[in-house]
C-alpha cells in the first residue's frame, strides 16, 4: 500500500496492513483516531501523562494483536475508544490517590455543577450527541457522566446518589437506550472519523 | 447470571460501569447470546460518541509508540540474554516476536534453566524488556518454577482472555506437558466457589485442575494430548468433572 493508498485506505483495511506488519497503517490509525483515544483518556483520567500512557497501551495493543478488532461488531473508533475508556478507568481505580478524588468529585457532582454538554467536543458528532444528551432526563444524565466520565460503578454512584442500585442500573440502560434510540434516528451508526 | 440480569447490565458494561465479577459473568452470557451481543455493540458505539473528545495529540506521543512497537515481551533481547540461551520461541500471542527473533541462542549448549536464572539475576536490566521483569517478578515472589519455565526453550506462553479480548490469565507451558499459572488478572471468587482449568483435547474439556477461589499459583501436568485450548470456568468449590458455566477465559495454543 503506497503512501496515497494509506490515505484513501478504510480502517479495515489499514488494520489487515498492521497485521502484515505495515507500520505506515499503524501511523495513519493514530493520525485518525489518536486524538479521540488521548481526548477520552485524558477526560478520564485527568492527566495529561497518564492519559499518554493510556494511548501508547492502546496503539501497542493494536499493533500487537490487530485481530482483536472485528469490524462486524463497530467501527475502529469505537472499538479503540472502548479500549482507551477501559484502560483509563482500570488506572483510576488502581490509583492510590482515588479516595480523595472520590471526595472531591462527590461533593462536586452534587452540587449540581454538571454540564455534560460541555464535555463532547468533537466536531462532527458534537451536535448531535448534545441533542440527545439535552433529550435525557437529568436524572439519567447523571448516572451516565459519573459511570462514564469519573469511571464509577453503578454501585458506587448509587452510593454517591445516595439511590437504590436497580434504580442507577435502570437509569443508566434507559439512558443509554434513548441516546442510541436519538443518535440512530439522527443517522449515527457509530463513531466514524 | 441469566439472560435478564445480564441484559439489564448491558448498559452499564458498556461504561465499564461493573465490577469485575459482573462483567464477567455477562461477557460469558454475551459470548453465548447473539441477542445480547448486538445490543451491548450498539451501547459501545453510544459510549463512543459520548467520549469521542478530540484533542491535539502531544508532541512525542507518536515517536514514543513508534520505537516500542520494536519492543517485546517486547523490546529486543539483550546479548547476555542471548548469550544465557534465552530466546522466548514461537508463543500464542507472539507475532512480534516472530518478527524480531530471527536472534539465535548464541550459546545455547551452556544453558541450564539453573544458569538462565543466575544470569538474568546478575545483570540489572531496568526496563529493558518485559520477559525479564516477567522473570525477576516470578523469581521476586518465590515463584522458582515459573521464572525456571519462562527460562526453559521450548516454552509455550498462552494468554487466557475474556469474550471482549481482556487479558484474565497467562500459562506457561514446557515441552514436557508441565504447566505453570504465570500471571492472573482473575477476581477473587468466595470461597464457595473455584476457578478450573479446562484443556480442550478433540473439542472436549478435560479438568487440567483447580486453581482456587483466588488464583496466585497454579501448577498442572498434561499427559497425552496437548490441548489445543486453555480455558477457565467458575465452578463450586470441589471442582466439576464436566464445566457447568461457561468459560469465563480462554485461549489457544500455537502450532
Amino acid at each position: 500500500m503506497g503512501m496515497q493508498d494509506i490515505s484513501e485506505a478504510s480502517d479495515a483495511q489499514l488494520v489487515t496492513s498492521i497485521g502484515r506488519y505495515s507500520e505506515v497503517a499503524l501511523a495513519e490509525v493514530y493520525r485518525r483516531h489518536g486524538g479521540a483515544v488521548y481526548g477520552l483518556a485524558r477526560r478520564v483520567l485527568n492527566n495529561s501523562a497518564e492519559a499518554e500512557d493510556v494511548t501508547q497501551e492502546v496503539f501497542l495493543r493494536l499493533w500487537n494483536q490487530p485481530d482483536r478488532f472485528d469490524p462486524s461488531r463497530g467501527s475502529l473508533r469505537s472499538f479503540l475508544l472502548a479500549q482507551s475508556h477501559a484502560r483509563a478507568v482500570d488506572a483510576i481505580r488502581s490509583l492510590n490517590a482515588r479516595r480523595a478524588r472520590e471526595m472531591k468529585d462527590a461533593v462536586k457532582v452534587a452540587r449540581g455543577t454538571y454540564d455534560m454538554q460541555h464535555e463532547v467536543w468533537d466536531l462532527s458528532l458534537a451536535d448531535k450527541v448534545t441533542r440527545a444528551l439535552e433529550e435525557l432526563p437529568e436524572d439519567e444524565r447523571r448516572v451516565i457522566q459519573l459511570a462514564y466520565f469519573e469511571g464509577y460503578t453503578y454501585v458506587k454512584v448509587a452510593e454517591i446518589l445516595n439511590q437504590p442500585e436497580g434504580t442507577v442500573k435502570s437509569r443508566i440502560r434507559a439512558g443509554m437506550r434513548r441516546m442510541r434510540n436519538v443518535l440512530t434516528e439522527a443517522g449515527v451508526q457509530g463513531v466514524e472519523t | 447470571m441469566n439472560h435478564q440480569q445480564a441484559n439489564e447490565l448491558l448498559a452499564a458494561l458498556s461504561l465499564d460501569a461493573v465490577d469485575e465479577h459482573e462483567r464477567l459473568e455477562i461477557e460469558a452470557h454475551v459470548n453465548e447470546c447473539p441477542k445480547c451481543r448486538s445490543e451491548l455493540d450498539g451501547f459501545v458505539d453510544v459510549a463512543a460518541a459520548l467520549g469521542n473528545s478530540v484533542e491535539p495529540l502531544p508532541e512525542g506521543l507518536w515517536n514514543s509508540i513508534s520505537s516500542r512497537i520494536y519492543d517485546t515481551d517486547e523490546a529486543p533481547l539483550s546479548p547476555p540474554l542471548l548469550a544465557a540461551g534465552i530466546v522466548p520461541l514461537d508463543v500464542a500471542a507472539g507475532r512480534r516476536r516472530r518478527r524480531r527473533f530471527a536472534a539465535r541462542p548464541l550459546l545455547a549448549t551452556m544453558g541450564t534453566v539453573a544458569a538462565a536464572i543466575i544470569v538474568v539475576l546478575a545483570i540489572s536490566l531496568a526496563n529493558t524488556s518485559n520477559h525479564v521483569s516477567k522473570l525477576q517478578r516470578q523469581l521476586a515472589s518465590g515463584n522458582y518454577n515459573v521464572a525456571a519455565a519462562l527460562s526453559t526453550p521450548g516454552h509455550t506462553i498462552v494468554d487466557l482472555e475474556s469474550s471482549s479480548k481482556r487479558d484474565l490469565a497467562q500459562f506457561v507451558l514446557l515441552p514436557d506437558g508441565r504447566g505453570y499459572l504465570v500471571s492472573s488478572q482473575l477476581p477473587a471468587l468466595d470461597s464457595n466457589h473455584t476457578y478450573q482449568l479446562w484443556g480442550l483435547i478433540n473439542g472436549t474439556p478435560i479438568s487440567m485442575g483447580l486453581m482456587g477461589s483466588n488464583p496466585t499459583k497454579v501448577a498442572f501436568t498434561v499427559s497425552g494430548a496437548k490441548p489445543s485450548v486453555l480455558g477457565v470456568t467458575v465452578e463450586p468449590s470441589g471442582g466439576s468433572p464436566t464445566p457447568t458455566n461457561a468459560m469465563i477465559a480462554s485461549g489457544t495454543f500455537a502450532d
